[in-house]
C-alpha cells in the first residue's frame, strides 16, 4: 500500500493481504540498500496466517519517495511514526542487517511501541569496512555484487531456490539497483557510524530473538551472540550453511524460528 | 566463496545434490503431483507464501535445475522453462499485450515467429510492424504509442543479420518498452543480451543448448531490469492480477513481476509445460555448452575458409566474413564468434540447391539446427516455405540458399562431405 509522510510516497508492503492496525502487527525493517523485497518470503508468509504485516520501503529505497535518512536512530524514529501514521499501538519489529540495528535502536527509544525485538543477522554495531565504503561511493555495482556475493551462503551461488525458477544472487543484484543511487553509501554510513547498540541492548526488556546464520561473512555470527548476551530476555537460533541473506536463502528455516516467537 | 563463472554453472546451476539418496546427476521427477504436508501448506503453495511445488504443469524439480541454470548462465532473476520455444515466445508476448498492443519485430526470423506475429496474434487484435533488425533507426521510428515490446533475434535466421543489442536497448529504453530477444542462435556463450540491456530473453533450448537433437523445450529468462511501474503500458504487471487476492505483481515482487506472471498466467491458464524427461536432456547438453560452442566456432571458421574459396559457391553469408554488413556489430557483441550456421549460395540455383541437399552423406537434411550433428537445409521450400514471395524477400531468402548448422564432428569430414554435395550440384545442373 502506498501511504504519506511527511509529504512524500511511502510504499509499504503488507503482505498481499489488507492491513488491520488493530491486529498483531510485525513490522519489518530491510538492511542497507535494501527494499521490502529482502522481505518477500516472510511478508506473504505471516500475513497469510493472520499477522498484519508492514514491510515498508524506507525512504528513498525502491518504490518510496524522499531522501534516504542518515542515522539510525533517526530511522528508528521513522519507524515510530510510521505505526503512528497507520494507527498501530505496538508491533513485533524485526529487522535484518542494519534493520537489525533500527529495530534494536526502536525497540530503545520506543519501547511503547514495540512488543518484541527480533534481529536477523545482526548485531549491537556494524562496522563498515573502508573498501567497502569506497566501492559503495565510487563503484555502486560493484558494491552490489560484492555484498550480495558475501551474503550468500552455498545454495545461494549454485542459483538453487526453494521457489523454482528463481536466482538468489542476481535477483539480489536487481533489488540493490531498484534504489537511487548513492543510497547503498548513505545506508552504510548510517550504520558505520552507530554507536549506541550497546546502551540500547542494556535499555531493552522486550523478548528477543536473535537469528544468526553459521556462515554469515557480512556480520559474523559471533557479534550477534555477543548482542544476545547484552540483552536481558533473548534466545538466539543458529541457521547452519546460511549466509547474511538467511530470510531469503533459509526462508523455511527462519520462518520456522520467528513464528513460535511471534505465538509466545 | 566467489560466484562460480560460466563454466561451472553450465555444471552445477540450480542443483544442490540430493541429501536423501545422494543422486549425482539431477533426478528425473517423473510425476504429476507432489505430496501435501498439511493443508496448511498447500494452501501456503498455492498462495506463493513459500517455494515448492503442486502440479507439474506449474513446476517440477527436475524442471526447477533447469530454470535456474538457464536464469544463471543468462544473468537473469529467474527464468521459466517450456514446451518449445514456440511456446517461450507465445507466452511473453501473452504477458506483456492486451488486445489493441502492438509488437516490433525483426523481419529476419524464423517463419513460425512471422506467422505468430502476423496472423495468430492479428485474430485476437494484437498487431505488429516488421523491421530490419540491423537498422536501429528504422526499430525506432516503428515504435507506437501502443507498442508494448520489441523483439528480434541477436543473429537472424536464416539471414545472419546481427542486431546491434546495446544499440536498440538504448532506443527501447527511451521508448519504455522492453527489449525482448531470442538468444537462440548465440546461446549465452557467446552473448548475454541481458547484460548489454536487454530485459527478457527466450531459448528454443532445443538447440545449441540441448545440443543432442533429442528434446525439444524453450526457455523465459527474465532479466529483473525493466521498471515495469515507469508508465501505464504493462497493466499486466502493475494492476491487481486476478490471482492471488488481486495483488500489483510489481509492488509486490519487483524484478520478478514478469517471471511471476508467465508462471501464474501463463503456465496455469495455457500450460505449456515442459517434460521432467526433456529437462533432463536439455540439462545434460547444458553440461557440455561450452565445450561445444567452442568446437561449433572452430568448426565454423575452417568451414568459412573452404566455402569462399569453393567456385561452386557463389556467395557465403555469415558475420565473421568481412564482407557482411554486421560484421563489425558481430565483432563487437560476439568476440567468440558469430554462431555456427553458415548460408550459401549454390550455383545453379534451386536446382543447384536441391543437388547439394541430396548428395551430401555426413550432412543431416532436416528441420533443425544446433544439433552436435551438421545439419543442411533448403529453406526457401521447407522452413520458410508458407511465407509469400514479399516476406520471403524480406526475411532474405533466395532460390539458392543453403543453410548449413555446422555440427561437432572432425572438420576434415565435414569438408569432405561439403564438396561432395557442391561437386553433385555442379554436376546436376552443368555449372562448371
Amino acid at each position: 500500500m502506498h501511504i504519506r509522510m511527511d509529504d512524500q510516497d511511502i510504499f509499504v508492503s503488507t503482505g498481499g493481504r489488507d492491513f488491520d492496525p488493530a491486529g498483531d502487527v510485525l513490522l519489518f525493517i530491510h538492511g542497507s540498500g535494501q527494499s521490502h523485497l529482502s522481505w518477500l518470503l516472510q511478508a506473504r508468509f505471516f500475513a497469510n496466517r493472520g499477522w498484519s504485516v508492514l514491510a515498508p520501503d524506507l525512504p528513498g529505497h525502491n518504490l518510496s519517495g524522499g531522501e534516504p535518512l542518515e542515522s539510525i536512530e533517526e530511522m528508528a524514529d521513522w519507524c515510530a511514526a510510521l505505526l503512528d501514521a497507520l494507527g498501530v499501538k505496538k508491533a513485533v519489529v524485526i529487522g535484518h542487517s542494519q534493520g537489525g540495528l533500527i529495530a534494536l535502536e526502536t525497540a530503545r527509544r520506543h519501547p511503547d511501541r514495540t512488543r518484541k525485538l527480533a534481529v536477523i543477522g545482526s548485531a549491537h554495531a556494524i562496522p563498515v569496512a573502508d573498501p567497502l565504503l569506497d566501492m559503495a561511493r565510487d563503484a555502486e555495482g560493484k558494491a552490489f555484487r560484492f555484498m550480495v556475493s558475501w551474503s550468500h551462503g552455498t545454495e545461494g551461488h549454485r542459483h538453487d531456490h526453494t521457489v523454482p525458477g528463481q536466482s538468489h544472487l542476481l535477483f539480489g543484484n536487481k533489488v540493490m539497483g531498484r534504489n537511487k543511487p548513492g543510497v547503498l553509501l548513505t545506508d552504510l554510513l548510517a550504520c558505520n557510524s552507530y554507536k549506541a547498540g550497546k546502551d540500547a541492548a542494556a535499555a531493552i526488556s522486550c523478548p528477543a530473538l536473535l537469528i544468526l546464520a553459521d556462515r554469515d561473512r557480512m556480520v559474523p555470527k559471533k557479534f550477534g551472540l555477543e548482542l544476545s548476551e547484552m540483552l536481558t530476555d533473548s534466545r538466539v537460533v543458529v541457521i547452519p550453511d546460511a549466509g547474511h541473506f538467511l530470510q531469503s536463502e533459509k526462508s523455511v528455516e527462519t520462518n520456522a524460528a520467528l513464528r513460535p516467537f511471534f505465538l509466545e | 566463496m566467489t560466484d562460480y563463472k560460466f563454466d561451472t554453472l553450465s555444471l552445477h546451476a540450480g542443483q544442490s545434490p540430493d541429501d536423501r539418496h545422494g543422486s549425482r546427476a539431477v533426478p528425473i521427477h517423473q510425476t504429476t503431483s507432489y505430496l501435501f504436508d498439511s493443508t496448511e501448506q498447500a494452501s501456503a503453495l498455492f498462495n506463493m507464501e513459500v517455494g515448492g511445488h503442486i502440479y507439474s504443469r506449474l513446476t517440477n524439480p527436475t524442471v526447477a535445475v533447469l530454470e535456474q541454470r538457464l536464469a544463471a548462465l543468462d544473468g537473469g532473476v529467474a527464468a521459466v522453462a517450456v514446451s518449445s520455444g514456440m511456446a517461450a515466445l507465445f507466452l511473453t508476448v501473452l504477458s506483456l499485450t492486451s488486445q489493441g498492443d502492438h509488437i516490433v519485430a525483426s523481419s529476419q526470423m524464423y517463419g513460425a515467429n512471422i506467422n505468430l506475429f502476423q496472423h495468430t496474434l492479428g485474430r485476437y487484435g494484437i498487431t505488429a510492424s516488421f523491421v530490419a533488425p540491423n537498422d536501429p533507426a528504422a526499430i525506432r521510428n516503428a515504435i507506437q504509442p501502443n507498442t508494448k515490446m520489441v523483439f528480434g533475434e541477436v543473429i537472424g535466421n536464416p539471414g545472419m543479420d546481427v542486431m546491434d543489442v546495446p544499440a536498440v536497448a538504448e532506443i527501447t529504453r527511451k521508448a519504455g518498452i522492453p527489449l525482448v530477444i531470442d538468444g537462440t542462435f548465440n546461446t549465452p556463450w557467446l552473448f548475454k543480451p541481458i547484460e548489454h540491456g536487454a530485459n527478457i530473453v527466450i531459448h528454443s533450448l532445443t538447440k545449441w543448448m540441448g545440443g543432442h537433437g533429442v528434446a525439444l523445450g524453450g526457455g523465459i529468462i527474465d532479466g529483473g531490469n525493466f521498471d515495469w511501474g515507469q508508465n501505464d503500458k504493462f497493466p499486466t504487471l502493475t494492476e491487481p492480477h486476478f490471482a492471488f487476492q488481486n495483488v500489483n505483481l510489481w509492488e509486490e515482487f519487483g524484478p520478478l513481476a514478469f517471471s511471476t506472471r508467465v508462471r501464474t498466467e501463463g503456465m496455469y491458464n495455457i500450460g505449456p509445460c515442459l517434460a521432467p524427461m526433456n529437462a533432463f536432456h536439455l540439462l545434460q547438453g547444458i553440461e557440455t555448452l561450452p565445450l561445444r560452442m567452442q568446437r561449433h566456432m572452430e568448426n565454423t571458421s575452417r568451414l568459412l575458409e573452404f566455402l569462399t574459396s569453393h567456385e561452386q559457391v557463389s556467395w557465403v553469408r555469415h558475420p565473421l566474413l568481412a564482407d557482411h554488413p554486421d560484421h563489425d556489430v558481430a565483432a563487437r557483441l560476439m568476440p567468440k564468434g558469430a554462431g555456427s550456421i553458415i548460408a550459401i549460395g549454390v550455383k545453379g540455383g534451386r536446382e543447384g540447391g536441391r543437388a547439394f541437399i541430396e548428395n551430401v552423406e555426413l550432412a543431416s537434411h532436416l528441420a533443425n539446427v544446433g544439433d552436435a550433428k551438421t545439419l543442411v537445409i533448403h529453406p526457401g521450400s521447407t522452413t520458410h516455405s508458407h511465407l509469400d514471395e514479399k516476406a520471403m524477400r524480406a526475411a532474405g531468402l533466395t532460390d539458392d540458399l543453403v543453410r548449413i548448422s555446422v555440427g561437432l564432428e572432425d572438420i576434415d569430414d565435414i569438408i569432405a562431405d561439403m564438396n561432395t554435395g557442391l561437386k553433385a550440384a555442379a554436376r546436376a545442373t552443368g555449372s562448371r
